[in-house]
């Protein structure tokens, strides 16, 4: 069966469109430079959206979709949607918490949540190992002069 | 500054031991990341920008160019030891130095790939010291449109030469594209695309895109489909070193795996790939020893590990002279340059002459201390694919916290973060190319600055962007890169019609 994914053409085209609209709102050309600011937008708005459509005609030809190769990928390139929920929800979490909880218990958060979506089964162990990672990175990267935040932002640490 | 007073001032520079502590942390870092799966190159370097602000260019970038070449060497061990090439130039390698160490002869495959990148790393970088000086002088008349003209040429051939669809090759740099214009307009302070967000207005931060793309993406992608190949690593002893006869197939290998990678390395949407792919079907085709193709033969590692650590030489030549990138990794060099509001062109080999020289001279020094760290300690080096991979990919993602937080400690890049990494998913599922996205981020503006200046000099007349025959050419060849292989494909096409056989439903 070949998969028809049209929401990538159609992502692509809605994209595209945003682009335009919003090129559409400032001046194409100027007395100076002659590109406007809303030039090269309005260029790029538009090719999107005809590279979308071109995209849905190949799909509509039976054009196919071969995923990408990787390390540590079995070989029947078979998806689990929990593992990759997990690490998604690992990617999410520090918008939620970065503010308040600050780096290191947010680091920790996602480092114990990504290892239980590579089927890490230690959770003790996993959360001692992500604090104290984490802990280094901070103290560490804040010597070279990073600015990662307080400890804990929330009680003003 | 000819070339020689300039190396050795460079050297003078290269030579400092604080200089050579920088070298040696970027070949180690280098050397570990090329073995380790998951984490690249361009991604390494991203993740150490927030550093750069507070320690100076020079050192900055004698590390970064360890990384650069450390990962080419990190590639070949895991490659030949445990077939599993750490980088996409290694593939080759994989082919032949496997087989070689599956009979044991694991050292000389080791051997013949190290002294061959050696080779190669240091006549590509004799080529960077002789060839970039004349190129930045040469760059002093390019007018604008011929800059214009270049970067033009550099998008299409990357979204043309990169992945399996030109379409998505296309759809993945104008992604970058539009990434690009995001924030206040230079010439007129208009916003663009800021949707009324104020972290917006400074632009989209290369770094949190690239590792978003790279490092998130490869996350999600892995976690979702993991499945862990115990590595069986083949022992090193017994195998015996380089002999007589090794030395005798593997040395013109050498040489005409430099002899493609160099040049094919210095062109837009060059890589790594093309010449070591290239190199190993000539040696193929050259070799004395056919039938031992496809069951270790030593030419097979020889001429694409040479290849490939031209090819990264290659690459410098543009960014440095033109400010070009061509891979992914230049750029970040190019954006780590920005960092330190360097612009990498004719002018930093006046303004900075101290840096690159500096630089190109402790890529010499690197390369020699690469030999040293790889030679002896292969073995130890493969030890770190045995890192449990919930921890490694749970480090690469902090890793990648500290990059994008410690940028601008900004909510929205952490947002973007997601959305970018979901994206950066999609493509690796999908199969789009990534490299355009970049390329199309940071060469975008430029592009567009070139584009305005030739037109305000020629006075909105469009022909001023071919009136140099620089420009006309480089327009020329943009154009045919695109026609010429849609017209063949149409040609195709149009002889199959006839078949509707051939249509039948899938």
């Amino acid at each position: 069966m070949t998969e028809r994914p049209y929401w990538i053409a159609a992502g692509t085209v809605a994209w595209g469109a945003i682009v335009l609209w919003k090129a559409a709102e400032l001046p194409q050309f100027d007395q100076y430079a002659y590109v406007g600011p809303g030039l090269m937008p309005s260029v790029v708005g538009a090719a999107l959206v005809f590279l979308g459509l071109l995209l849905a005609l190949q799909i509509r030809m039976g054009v196919r979709f071969e995923e990408q190769g990787a390390e540590d990928v079995n070989d029947g390139h078979d998806v689990s949607y929990r593992m990759l929920g997990l690490a998604a929800l690992a990617c999410a979490l520090p918008v939620l918490t970065m503010p308040k909880l600050g780096f290191v218990i947010t680091c920790t958060g996602c480092f114990v949540l990504v290892a239980a979506a590579f089927k890490s089964r230690r959770w003790p162990l996993d959360i001692l190992i992500g604090l104290a990672f984490s802990l280094l990175c901070w103290w560490l990267f804040r010597k070279l002069g990073v600015q990662l935040g307080g400890l804990l932002p929330a009680m003003g640490v | 500054m000819d070339s020689v007073t300039g190396l050795m001032n460079g050297f003078a520079v290269a030579l400092q031991p604080q200089n050579l502590m920088w070298a040696f942390v970027g070949t180690f870092l280098g050397t570990a990341i090329g073995v380790l799966p998951g984490i690249g190159p361009a991604l390494t370097i991203a993740l150490l920008l927030p550093v750069t602000v507070y320690i100076e260019p020079t050192a900055a970038f004698i590390m970064f160019a360890g990384i650069f070449y450390g990962a080419m060497y990190g590639g070949s061990t895991t490659s030949i030891l445990l077939n599993t090439p750490g980088e996409s130039g290694a593939m080759m390698t994989a082919l032949e130095g496997n087989k070689m160490a599956r009979q044991g002869r694991g050292a000389a495959a080791l051997c013949t790939a190290a002294i061959g990148s050696f080779v190669a790393g240091t006549i590509g970088t004799l080529g960077i010291t002789f060839l970039a000086p004349p190129i930045a002088e040469l760059a002093f008349i390019f007018k604008p449109q011929d800059y214009f003209a270049l970067m033009l040429l550099a998008f299409l051939s990357v979204s043309v030469v990169m992945g399996t669809s030109k379409v998505r090759g296309f759809i993945a740099l104008f992604l970058g594209l539009s990434l690009g214009l995001v924030g206040i307009d230079k010439q007129t302070g208009l916003q663009r695309l800021t949707f009324g967000v104020p972290d917006l207005m400074d632009g989209v931060e290369m770094t949190v895109v690239l590792v978003s793309l790279f490092a998130i993406g490869e996350t999600l992608y892995v976690a979702s489909r993991f499945g862990l190949h115990k590595p069986n690593l083949n022992p090193l002893a017994g195998g015996i070193w380089m002999t007589k006869e090794d030395w005798k197939r593997s040395w013109k290998p050498w040489l005409r795996g430099t002899a493609f990678g160099f040049p094919i390395g210095a062109l837009p949407a060059g890589g790594a790939e093309i010449p070591t792919f290239l190199s190993y079907t000539v040696e193929r085709k050259l070799t004395r020893h056919p039938e031992e193709f496809g069951h270790g033969a030593i030419e097979g590692v020889a001429g694409p590990e040479a290849a490939n650590n031209a090819a990264a030489a290659g690459v410098l030549v543009p960014l440095l002279t033109l400010g070009l990138p061509t891979s992914a990794t230049a750029a970040i060099l190019l954006a780590a340059f920005q960092n330190y509001g360097l612009q990498p062109g004719p002018m930093l080999f006046i303004n900075s002459g101290d840096l690159v020289w500096g630089l190109i001279a402790s890529l010499y020094v690197g390369n020699l201390m690469l030999l040293v760290l790889n030679l002896p300690l292969a073995g130890l080096w493969v030890r770190l694919l045995f890192i449990p991979r919930p921890y490694l990919y749970a480090g690469i993602l902090i890793f990648s916290l500290v990059g994008i937080w410690g940028v601008s400690n900004s909510w929205v890049d952490l947002v973007m973060m997601f959305g970018v990494g979901l994206l950066g998913y999609m493509m690796r599922v999908y199969d789009f190319p990534i490299a355009p996205v970049l390329i199309g981020l940071i060469l975008g503006p430029m592009a567009e600055i070139q584009l305005r200046r030739a037109l305000s000099i020629g006075q909105g007349d469009p022909t001023i962007l071919v009136s140099t025959p620089l420009s006309a050419v480089l327009m020329t060849v943009s154009v045919l890169i695109v026609l010429v292989p849609a017209a063949l494909h149409w040609r195709r096409t149009r002889k199959i019609a006839p078949l509707p056989e051939d249509r039948s439903p899938v």
